[in-house]
């Protein structure tokens, strides 16, 4: 990326927190999609709304754009109270999932347009979306029409176009959404970048949590309307407080299990570590690069099933009496790798056992 | 071409020569006057039929110069003219509400809107001289005309633009509303540019069918003639080759106006683009 100053100059925005959204609820007839949602969103910070397609994510977004009116409570931004606004009237800027450039105009028409609606002075407006188009590598491409361009460089174009009116807040609706793995990848990390390089509070909608632990600070977990756990990435990995977001983020092992302080006992009578947290019946979760496979005290015996080479690294299944599905262990490559049908014993530290509340097995 | 299947059995062969003949015998039934009208707008033949005597442009020659034709020529042109833009403004601002709102009714409201298309023309002109004549005490004229042919028209400017509407990408409009425009700045900046080829296209065609309408006008135009008006007042007295030349330009002009019609979209394209590359270069 080139070094282009700043679009928002830290010292012209308000010290009042970003966004605040105060127990808002989004009715569609009798359908809820958000039950009271409350969320506090920080200045200039990178805020991620994860969750499978109708936790209400979207429609979090749509309601701090203004393209959706909340049926109760209140949105604030920098301090002041926007609910009733329409989006043209609001701080707020949007990166459309399909991008939405307007395919009659230029790339720099694009760009300039949002500054033409406030009137901007055509020399200014000319200056800052060159100045936007530099910001995402775009600077020759202003005569273009958005149909000559790729998704990539369209998405790059949909980025600049909202930010070049120096908004508050950058909404992005999962922007990346219709690009293969590789360029996806990549933009991550440009829109990282031009986070840091603008300092605006980025809100970003996304399904895939690989994209959300890869750019957020802070991650809300979204399911059924509600925020399931709000974190930064490592948190939520470690520390998922639930079933859902355990299996949501990351690859997990549930074991049925009866918690008695820092032991768990699984079906098959074993015994094993666990954080403890809860006592009783409980679902205990292990990440499968917290398995280790050499036995010793409070582990669990199985025989492999299904060893995978995936490159960066090994991942193996092993059958267990102690749990309803294969349980899988992912190891460094390089680590000796069990052949199959060869037993095994699994074991983790006390802190990897994370105890959540008992749910049906998956 | 490509069939379906490839090996045919000697009596398919046949039997699908004969069907491609049929089809070809349908089309010269159906358009061999056409073609017999212009070639006798040729003819050097005074009496405008078989046979053909000699090539001439005499008779093109004679209705260009005809003070008569003038009068029709202009008068179709001026009330064309009008249809045409009555057309557009009414048709684009009704495809807006059957595309975009949540009328009750809607699917009806539809058909009604687009009736006019189906209704014989007859009925519609009856119908508006007893309005305009007995209800209103109007004096028939150009603009009771127009009246007539636009409501005939317009319902093919509102399938067209309507058939744009619901292909528009609503996301645009959202993208500009988060831009900071307004509902007229959207509508001007974003909706209109992007639907103004079906626009233009409308009004080519409510221009082309305002040209050669017949049955309204007659109703409604009282003294004056438009074109076609004019030809069949001239055949009553026998069909001359002037006549055939008359219907002969006519016939040109309408077919160039549709070719337009059909290529705009291309076209507007195409000028938007050369325009983008001078303005941004």
């Amino acid at each position: 990326m080139t070094t282009v100053p700043p679009l928002a100059d830290a010292d012209s925005r308000p010290d009042t927190a970003g966004i605040d959204l105060r127990g808002v609820v989004k009715q569609y007839g009798t359908q809820a999609a958000l039950r009271g949602l409350d969320l506090q969103i920080r200045d200039g910070e990178f805020f991620c709304l994860l969750g499978p397609s109708g936790c209400g994510k979207t429609t979090t977004l749509n309601l701090i754009g203004g393209f959706v009116a909340p049926t109760e409570g209140e949105i604030w931004i920098q301090g002041k109270r926007v609910d009733q606004l329409p989006p043209h009237k609001r701080p707020v800027n949007t990166v459309f999932q399909s991008y939405a450039l307007f395919p009659h105009m230029s790339v720099l028409e694009n760009v300039r347009f949002g500054l033409k609606m406030d009137r901007v002075p055509r020399d200014v407006s000319s200056e800052r979306a060159a100045q936007a188009l530099g910001l995402v590598g775009l600077e020759e491409f202003g005569s273009r029409m958005p149909a000559q361009l790729s998704g990539g460089q369209q998405q790059r174009v949909a980025v600049a176009r909202a930010l070049v009116k120096r908004p508050a807040v950058l909404l992005l609706d999962e922007p990346l959404g219709a690009l293969d793995l590789k360029l996806r990848q990549r933009l991550q990390i440009e829109l990282a970048q031009i986070h840091r390089d603008v300092g605006t509070t980025f809100v970003y909608v996304t399904h895939d949590q690989e994209e959300a632990m890869s750019m957020a600070d802070r991650i809300a977990v979204m399911n059924g309307g509600r925020i399931e756990q709000l974190g930064t990435p490592e948190e939520i990995y470690r520390g998922p407080v639930s079933r859902f977001v355990a299996d949501f983020i990351g690859d997990s092992n549930f074991f049925e299990a009866t918690v008695e302080g820092a032991v768990a006992q699984l079906p098959d009578g074993s015994r094993v570590a666990c954080a403890g947290g809860r006592s009783g019946a409980a679902t205990l979760m292990v990440r499968p690069e917290a398995i280790v496979l050499h036995g010793g005290d409070g582990s669990i015996a199985g025989h492999v099933v299904q060893t995978s080479f995936l490159g960066s690294y090994i991942r193996i299944a092993v059958e267990t009496p102690a749990a309803g599905a294969p349980v899988i262990v992912a190891l460094r490559d390089g680590a000796a790798v069990p052949a199959l049908g060869e037993g095994v014993m699994l074991s983790w530290t006390a802190a990897d056992g994370v105890v959540l509340e008992p749910g049906p097995a998956a | 071409m490509a069939h379906d299947v490839e090996v045919l059995s000697r009596g398919a062969r046949v039997a699908r020569a004969l069907l491609n003949g049929y089809a070809l015998a349908i089309y010269l039934f159906l358009f061999a006057p056409i073609v017999l009208l212009v070639l006798f707008s040729f003819n050097a033949n005074r009496y405008g039929t078989f046979p053909i005597t000699g090539w001439t442009l005499e008779w093109y020659r004679a209705a260009v110069s005809d003070y008569q034709v003038h009068g029709a020529v202009t008068t179709t042109l001026k009330v064309a003219a009008q249809v045409t833009l009555i057309s557009a403004i009414v048709g684009t601002a009704a495809a807006f509400p059957l595309v975009r709102s949540r009328l009750p009714f809607r699917e009806g409201i539809r058909i009604v809107l687009i009736l006019p298309i189906m209704i014989p023309g007859l009925l519609i002109g009856v119908s508006l001289l007893v309005l305009f004549v007995s209800t209103f005490h109007w004096q028939l004229s150009e603009e009771t005309a127009v009246i007539g042919q636009s409501v005939y028209t317009t319902p093919f400017v509102i399938l067209l633009v309507a058939a744009r509407l619901q292909g528009f990408d609503n996301a645009l409009e959202r993208a500009a509303a988060d831009l900071g425009a307004n509902t007229f700045q959207r509508l001007r900046r974003v909706v209109l540019p992007l639907i103004f080829p079906a626009i233009l296209a409308g009004a080519l065609f409510a221009f082309t069918l305002s040209l050669d309408e017949f049955i309204i006008t007659y109703f409604l135009i009282g003294a004056n003639n438009t074109l076609p008006i004019y030809i069949y007042t001239q055949i009553k007295f026998g069909i001359t080759p002037e006549v055939n030349a008359v219907a002969s330009l006519l016939l040109a002009g309408s077919l160039t106006l549709l070719a337009v019609a059909f290529a705009l979209p291309q076209l507007v394209r195409r000028a938007r683009r050369a325009v983008m590359r001078v303005t941004t270069a």
